[in-house]
């Protein structure tokens, strides 16, 4: 290699690092300050009381399995820091996901109807169930709909209300402006947390911060148990 | 080398390159949680490491991907590209054994991006690309490149 050629990377390397930040530089902020939230105020989705210390804003998908599984830690903090907490939900049905915006839809047209917590925790519950069909699962939506005693006359023309479908859009958007790129994504303030996993290690941890708590303590290691805590035959099941 | 077969090759040089060049771009775009969260989504990699490989590994993609677009150390930047093909084939194989399942976003591509693959499609790519990194880095020449343009010796001016 000669001297022309390392002249050559080291002018490579600081030009191309250069696009990288002069375009990063360039670019809006994506959180700073927090777009206005869309959305008639009775349509917000808001779970906790509005003098709340910590503000989560999540934008969810409901077909994604880290969202379901981000549902148990944002349940514990509702009972670990009670009143202290107030959750926000965005939908972002994600484009991989191809009846995610059935759900999303089933679920704007139940928070119409002022039963968007319950319904998005069934949605969750049995993403088992209605993820995997081979068919649109209007009719599996719509039974859980039921079962929570909804309008059903009501449900169903807004399942096929296009304007519902532009209000989904419409926060997909706004997290769109915000960068969100993965579900679940957090936000507490201008802190993102993205995944459950990031949510539990550095999200708790800024929960406590603004509640002026220390850290997390950091759980001992359990010692592992003398006998299988399965019996042999018997296969483990997975932990949702 | 056959020209037809160089063709072949540069075409692959030319994939390669862009694949890596546009993913380490499409995350140095991005907030940086962003990539982090998808690699937690891998449940083996330790959690310490990761704030270190999502700031490093973009860096790496963009650079050693436009170093193989320009045919700048074409030879090394194949090798790297396809080291890191094969570590990503690595992990998604060792998540799919251990887990059973595998995170649906791959952390390849953002969800603002162009491109949206499946796991078992990234698979596929992946190794496609060791293959042709393999094939370019065992090259000795690399015509239309960086490195042939500043191999040749200036000419002497009279």
């Amino acid at each position: 290699m000669n001297l022309r050629s390392i002249l050559t990377g080291v002018l490579l390397v600081l030009f191309l690092a250069g696009i990288i930040f002069f375009i990063k530089r360039n670019k809006p902020a994506p959180a700073l300050p927090l777009p206005p939230v869309t959305g008639a105020p009775g349509l917000l989705k808001v779970q906790g009381p509005a003098d709340a210390l910590v503000k989560l804003v999540e934008y969810s998908d409901f077909e994604c399995p880290s969202c379901r599984n981000a549902q148990i830690d944002i349940q514990g903090f509702f009972t670990d820091y009670p009143g202290k907490i107030q959750l926000t939900f965005k939908h972002f049905p994600l484009t991989s996901h191809k009846w995610s915006l059935y759900a999303h839809q089933a679920a704007e047209c139940m928070n119409r109807q002022g039963k968007f917590w319950p319904y998005q925790e069934k949605v969750y519950e049995k993403q088992k169930e209605w993820a995997p069909s081979n068919v649109p699962p209007v009719q599996i939506l719509a039974r859980y709909a039921e079962e929570l005693g909804a309008n059903m006359d009501q449900f169903g023309k807004c399942m096929a209300d296009v304007t519902v479908t532009r209000d989904i859009y419409a926060e997909k958007g706004e997290g769109n402006t915000r960068q969100v790129t993965a579900t679940p994504t957090f936000f507490l303030g201008e802190e993102r947390f993205v995944g459950p996993k990031e949510m539990q290690e550095r999200g708790e941890n800024a929960i406590r911060k603004i509640l002026g708590l220390p850290p997390k303590p950091v759980p001992e290691k359990k010692q592992a148990p003398a006998a299988p805590a399965f019996p042999i035959g018997i296969p483990k099941q997975k932990v949702p | 080398m056959p020209e037809k077969s160089y063709k072949l090759l540069f075409l692959g040089r030319m994939f390669l390159g862009l694949v890596f060049a546009y993913s380490g771009f499409t995350k140095l775009m991005e907030p940086v949680e962003n990539f982090r969260g998808a690699m937690t989504a891998y449940e083996i990699i330790p959690y310490a490491v990761i704030p270190f490989l999502a700031h490093g590994i973009p860096w790496i993609e963009f650079l050693f991907g436009a170093f193989l677009l320009l045919g700048y150390l074409p030879r090394i930047s194949a090798l790297v590209l396809a080291a890191m093909s094969f570590s990503f084939v690595v992990l998604i194989l060792t998540v799919r054994i251990v887990t059973g399942v595998l995170p649906t976003d791959c952390g390849c591509f953002g969800e603002g991006s162009l491109i949206h693959l499946k796991p078992l499609q990234v698979l596929i790519m992946d190794v496609c690309n060791i293959f042709i990194g393999i094939r370019l880095a065992l090259l000795k020449s690399h015509p239309f490149s960086l490195a042939t343009f500043l191999q040749e010796k200036p000419s002497s001016g009279t």
